[in-house]
């Protein structure tokens, strides 16, 4: 009994912290309809920049954690009127998801460079003695916690219920065009949700930062447990925020107390999916009304079309280049090729359901980790044959994709793309958590190279051409289907549903069919990958990889199959030739991905003709 | 005896406590059928209670004798039964031509696998739909628009485009919410030409508009809504001459 109580005060403490972020996002997602993904960033951006007031400069406690407070606002308020605000009136609420796990990916390289990559503990407020109450010991920095937590729930409810400021807030979350005209100026007061957003992150991250080492990368578990909480009480509902946050707290450590640590993040997703099953508006959402009126208002996108003898040639002159490529270069040069056009076969997949179907998934890292591990398991401890083993791991994958679907039928947009990240963060804790069929953190080694029966493709250059082979079928393959009723299909769904099934289209099954194809070709790049490198971590197959995915193909060109190459070729090709620049790599991926949703949204393809077309005008 | 293409019987729709449609019940016989009432009378609303978009609060809807109770929207399409939006909505993102070809969706036969191996059949089907296409934005005078985004043609073509791609669908009903509105008196008489054609072509059109002089020159039979209950129903000369007409458009003399 004592132990369980135990548990749930430690519970409730990680709670405290977890609903301070979900509020941090529920406040952003009321005012804007996007969930914030990078409101991870700033508690660890909080916490770092405390330890370094605290303990590089030697100011007082109370005095750093205010200065870690502003300047993690004041950074916050710039990037939002630089990138956030901006992009909110031309950027679907999908393609702004995107944006902000770009801005996510951009704090975690800044804090890369600043503070390297170890990790940082800062002393607790007052002292290390736990207090005694009646048996039960709270950790010293317990109440600072619990009474952080209360002054900003509170602090927040007085600003929605009780000021101006805030009843704008309301107005402009219910009604922007309404708010506007009434005399709200809505971008200053995004941006001030947005910046009172960071104070609130960093805020969590500083006082957490006694109990949690925390490293630049670690945003990403505040931003999940954040986004778990606030999907699970309801996004847009602030007591939702808190009692969700407390509920995975306590939920966690429970699982880590009674069951295995290396299961409580699964546990939290596995109840997140069944949530957003049984009730997708959360605990305590009321109203789902909000949910794709941004998205019918801003799906427009310009045509990008290759079609007739131009295209013909120029693919064929693409091919003759990628053939002969390997005679041009070799060493890591070619490695990194090999891997290139691996990732690119899961980047085609999702162009198919995202570029095409307009099914924004996250989930091609989760596919990509159930493919490489089924078949590096089957031919490494089972004698499968590589092949066999590749098709076993995608009827996995199809069967998941289509278990998955039940979940994902009724949820469009941004729940979506939540629903498919939460799927990509339970297999990772899968792939970590199951060490006796996985290997767990240290991997799988000892993974047979790919062969066609005798024919053994060990080699980087055959394994370069076979995959190259199998890149021109697949293309050729989803050019025909595209170019038919299939892909006007998917076309019609990603412009307009109601349209599309008023037309005779059966919308679920045709969103089935792209998410399935785009999860089998995900789980096929695993198994090469897997292959390839002979070796299998999770960290290969993580959830960064599906953000690396959407940045790729967001880069190349969505909609146009071949533009996940050059996107697929930027990113994975960028750190080989600069080796020394690797530190930056990070940084240089976050500011990619947000500048491409900004500046270039048809991609490289569509920036490339238009520049042609401007060229040619003059 | 001929059966009526669409019967609605007690059809009633509330929205928040507010009637929108009260009991309402109309037969849609073959030919060019007018659906007309002042501002708020609810014809939208019974287009979409129709095909579904929002399922009735009572009452039911048979299409040729066929209860479209209960059915999603695109079982109702692939019946034969097709609408148009009162706002255009072509697809963005795709040229005027692939949207009049994107109507064909229920007519397709080779599978989509068949269409990735490149097979002749697929290869067939493929051109004859784009010549199908093609002919028909022929008619309606915007071949030139052909390659051009859909989203980018003013609002009368992006209107007729949507016509046209209900049309590629070959619907035993067509379901038409305010073509004409917007267009200038070109586009108004190409669709009213386009209508005539179609309708001749043995579909039937039940088509919701406020210009007078149209549905006058086109409608083969009216039925005026008011407060979402029926008004009167007959020829456009009957209904042109019925006391109650004219009074729910103009109001009773003081």
């Amino acid at each position: 009994m004592n132990q369980f109580v135990q548990i749930v005060v430690g519970g409730l403490l990680q709670g405290g912290v977890f609903a301070i972020i979900a509020l941090g996002i529920s406040l952003v997602y009321r005012v804007t309809g996007i969930v914030n993904l990078a409101q991870g960033g700033f508690c660890i951006l909080g916490a770092l920049l405390l330890y370094s007031l605290q303990l590089d400069l030697g100011w007082p406690t109370a005095l750093a954690f205010l200065a870690a407070v502003i300047l993690t606002a004041a950074f916050g308020v710039a990037l939002g009127a630089a990138t956030f605000v901006p992009a909110l009136a031309r950027l679907p609420t999908s393609s702004m998801l995107m944006l902000t796990a770009g801005l996510l990916t951009f704090i975690g390289g800044l804090t890369l460079i600043v503070w390297g990559s170890q990790p940082y503990i800062v002393p607790p407020f007052s002292g290390e003695q736990p207090i005694d109450v009646a048996g039960i010991l709270v950790p010293s920095q317990g109440p600072w916690i619990a009474v952080v937590a209360i002054i900003i729930i509170g602090g927040i409810w007085y600003l929605i219920a009780r000021t101006d400021i805030g009843t704008a807030l309301i107005a402009s979350a219910e009604n922007p065009t309404a708010a506007r005209f009434m005399g709200v100026n809505v971008a200053r007061l995004t941006l001030f949700s947005f910046g009172l957003a960071a104070a609130i992150g960093a805020v969590s991250g500083a006082v957490v930062a006694p109990i949690m080492s925390l490293q630049f990368d670690a945003g990403g578990f505040f931003t999940n447990a954040g986004f778990i909480a606030v999907a699970l009480g309801g996004m847009a509902s602030l007591p939702g925020a808190i009692a969700g946050g407390l509920f995975l707290g306590v939920a966690e450590q429970l699982a880590a107390g009674y069951v295995s640590s290396l299961f409580a993040n699964g546990l939290a997703l596995a109840l997140l999916l069944v949530t957003l099953l049984w009730r997708p508006q959360g605990f305590f959402g009321g109203s789902r009304r909000r949910r794709d009126v941004r998205d019918e208002q801003r799906v427009y996108r310009s045509v990008v079309r290759f079609s007739g003898r131009g295209t013909v040639v120029a693919a064929a002159v693409l091919v003759v280049f990628l053939a002969a490529l390997p005679y041009l270069v070799g060493g890591a040069l070619l490695s990194s090729l090999v891997i290139t056009l691996i990732l690119f076969i899961a980047v085609l997949g999702l162009d198919v359901a995202m570029g095409y179907a307009g099914q924004v998934s996250l989930g091609q890292s989760g596919f990509m980790a159930l493919g490489g591990y089924a078949a590096a398991i089957l031919a490494t401890n089972y004698d499968v044959a590589p092949l066999l083993g590749a098709a076993a791991g995608m009827i996995v994958s199809l069967f998941a994709a289509l278990l998955l679907s039940v979940v994902t039928m009724r949820l469009q947009g941004a729940y979506l793309a939540l629903a498919t990240l939460t799927f990509s963060l339970l297999i990772d804790s899968l792939t970590v958590g199951l060490v006796d069929v996985t290997g767990g953190p240290s991997g799988l080694v000892g993974i047979p190279s790919l062969a066609l029966g005798p024919l053994s493709l060990g080699t980087p250059r055959a394994m370069y051409f076979f995959v190259l082979a199998l890149i021109v079928l697949l293309i050729a393959a989803l050019a025909g289907g595209m170019r038919s009723s299939f892909g006007r299909a998917l076309y019609a769904i990603r412009a307009d549903q109601t349209a599309a099934a008023a037309l005779g289209i059966n919308v679920p099954r045709y969103k089935v069919a792209a998410f399935a194809i785009s999860a089998v070709l995900a789980s096929l790049s695993g198994s090469l990958y897997a292959f390839d490198f002979h070796f299998l971590s999770p960290e290969m197959v993580s959830t960064p990889r599906s953000f690396e995915m959407i940045a790729m193909l967001i880069v190349g060109g969505e909609g146009t199959l071949i533009g996940g190459l050059p996107g697929a070729a930027l990113i994975t090709l960028l750190p080989t030739v600069f080796q020394p620049l690797a530190l930056y790599k990070t940084l240089a991926e976050g500011a990619i991905l947000v500048l491409a949703f900004q500046y270039l949204p048809d991609g490289l393809l569509g920036g490339a003709r238009q520049l042609g077309r401007w060229a040619m005008a003059r | 005896m001929n059966q009526p293409a669409l019967e609605a019987i007690g059809l009633t729709k509330s929205f928040g406590g507010v009637r929108a449609v009260a009991d309402l019940s109309f037969i849609v016989p073959a030919g060019i059928v007018a659906l007309i009432g002042p501002n708020g009378a609810g014809k939208t609303t019974v287009f979409n209670l129709v095909t579904n978009l929002f399922p009735p609060d009572g009452g039911d809807v048979r299409f040729y004798g066929t209860s479209l109770r209960g059915r999603t929207p695109n079982a109702i399409a692939g019946l034969g039964l097709l609408r148009t939006f009162q706002t255009a909505r072509v697809f963005p993102g795709m040229t005027a031509l692939e949207n009049v070809m994107a109507g064909a969706h229920r007519h397709v036969r080779v599978a989509a696998v068949a269409q990735m191996l490149w097979l002749p059949a697929a290869l067939r089907e493929e051109a004859a739909l784009r010549r199908e296409a093609a002919t028909m934005l022929d008619l309606v005078g915007l071949a030139r628009f052909r390659d051009t985004p859909a989203s980018n043609l003013p609002m009368g073509a992006q209107k007729l485009v949507e016509v046209c791609r209900a049309l590629m669908a070959r619907p035993r009903l067509l379901l038409l919410d305010e073509p004409a509105a917007g267009l200038n008196d070109a586009e108004t008489a190409e669709t009213a030409t386009l209508l005539r054609a179609a309708a001749d072509s043995g579909v039937t059109i039940l088509v919701v508009e406020h210009n007078m002089s149209l549905v006058m020159d086109i409608a083969d039979h009216v039925i005026v809504l008011d407060l979402g209950r029926l008004l009167a129903q007959g020829t456009p000369e009957d209904v042109r001459r019925d006391p109650r007409v004219i009074e729910a458009y103009l109001g009773t003399e003081a």
